[in-house]
């Protein structure tokens, strides 16, 4: 296990004030903060965050870390005292205080709990639990499986407690939609005196689609046309979530002009649309041929691409 | 460590689904003053099935998760919260407009 320097984790003097400490915490949160930051590794480094916040934050935990002395660097091998633990009584998380996140082993070894199951239970089941899933948009159209790992503590003969891993396949159903949630009941936390277990909650998320963009329901498929396909419409093959279907492009179609088939993005009810947003792609004038084209559509075209700027 | 495999029944929360207000409070961590004070502020809908039963749809409740943690995490009060992320919400349309639009103008 390896030591965390939880001052330096929020960037203080190991002198710092609650305050200070306080301060620091708050302008490291913003930055970090995964449901605001564009950090890569926000997520990571705002749980290291918490952590060090919860034990500073705390005069009796802060007492008791600063009592490991100041030699201790961060990532250096580490194992509590062997008279650690006398002499402190740890009195626990405070409710509503990030329960549901796991701290790492170097602060179990020192303060207890850690453990998702550690926090207070506000009523008389077990707690609800919340996972957040990624799936891919074709996954969201078509519906998939996935395995997940769920830890839950069991009580062994001798009464101690050991997490057991607990793997289920959770059907996810096809026309899931960005952030929404699947409950799966009775698979949070056991419930201790008989009540009934809480509920395991996965929040969805749709990964970026390389060629399609999702509004709630709706795709949009940016699709390149040639100028003559825009001008004197055709029909075309077009990608969708569903496979290729034919689409016909009205004649003296516009670049950026969004045709829409109707019911072909997720499913649902009312399913969304798939939209297809045109883009016309020049051919290059590199032959004696091409040229000559674009010279008689020069001479012949009465055609100003200016013509609604001018003043 | 023995390793059990169970198929479970996923129960997708939609639109038609309502959470008590009571729920809400314990999945997203917020007092129900502060629902009901998102509630006023235009966060999500509500209803109210009895008198004092209020109900909130259950597809407000990954964004009123998001405010519980912007509240608890960066001591940001109810409209604070509400006004962060509503921002985080429209500046990720907004990317994901720009994503498609630079797709349109960009090299192919």
């Amino acid at each position: 296990m390896e030591f965390r320097d939880y001052y330096k984790i929020l960037g203080v003097e190991r002198s710092a004030t609650a305050d200070q400490i306080k301060t620091a915490y708050r302008r490291l949160a913003r930055k970090y903060h995964p449901d605001v930051s564009k950090e890569p590794d926000a997520e990571a480094r705002f749980k290291e965050m918490q952590e060090a916040y919860e034990v500073l934050r705390d005069p009796e935990k802060r007492a008791a870390y600063d009592q490991l002395g100041s030699e201790w660097k961060s990532g250096q091998s580490f194992h509590p005292p062997p008279d650690w633990g006398s002499g402190f009584e740890f009195s626990g998380r405070p409710a509503g205080t990030y329960a549901e996140e796991d701290f790492s082993d170097f602060f179990s070894s020192l303060f207890g709990g850690g453990s998702p199951f550690a926090g207070a239970t506000s009523r008389s089941g077990g707690r609800d639990h919340h996972a957040r899933i990624e799936i891919t948009l074709e996954e969201a159209y078509r519906g998939t499986s996935r395995m997940l790992e769920l830890k839950r503590p069991e009580v062994k003969p001798d009464g101690s407690v050991e997490l057991r891993s607990h793997t289920v396949r959770v059907t996810i159903p096809a026309g899931v939609t960005e952030g929404q949630l699947i409950r799966l009941a009775g698979q949070g936390e056991p419930a201790a005196g008989g009540g009934s277990a809480g509920d395991l909650y996965l929040e969805v998320h749709i990964q970026p689609h390389r060629s399609f963009a999702l509004e709630n329901r709706d795709v949009t498929l940016t699709f390149p046309v040639a100028p003559w396909e825009a001008a004197l419409g055709a029909s075309v093959t077009v990608p969708t979530l569903g496979g290729p279907v034919e689409m016909r492009i009205p004649p003296s179609a516009q670049a950026g002009q969004k045709l829409r088939l109707r019911g072909r993005g997720l499913p649902g009810q009312p399913p969304g649309d798939q939209f297809v947003q045109l883009k016309v792609l020049l051919p290059p004038a590199d032959s004696p041929e091409a040229k000559a084209i674009y010279e008689q559509m020069r001479a012949k075209l009465n055609f100003d691409p200016r013509a609604s700027e001018a003043r | 460590m023995v390793r059990v495999t169970q198929v479970l029944e996923a129960r997708l929360l939609g639109e038609s689904d309502w959470i008590a207000a009571t729920e809400i409070c314990q999945l997203c961590r917020l007092d129900l003053d502060a629902v009901l004070e998102l509630a006023a502020l235009g966060v999500m809908s509500w209803r109210e099935r009895a008198p004092g039963e209020w109900q909130v749809p259950a597809t407000a409740l990954p964004r009123l998760r998001v405010v519980g943690r912007l509240m608890r995490d960066l001591g940001v009060n109810v409209s604070g919260a509400a006004l962060a992320v509503e921002l985080l919400e429209a500046q990720r349309e907004l990317e994901i407009r720009l994503r498609h639009l630079e797709r349109l103008v960009g090299d192919h």
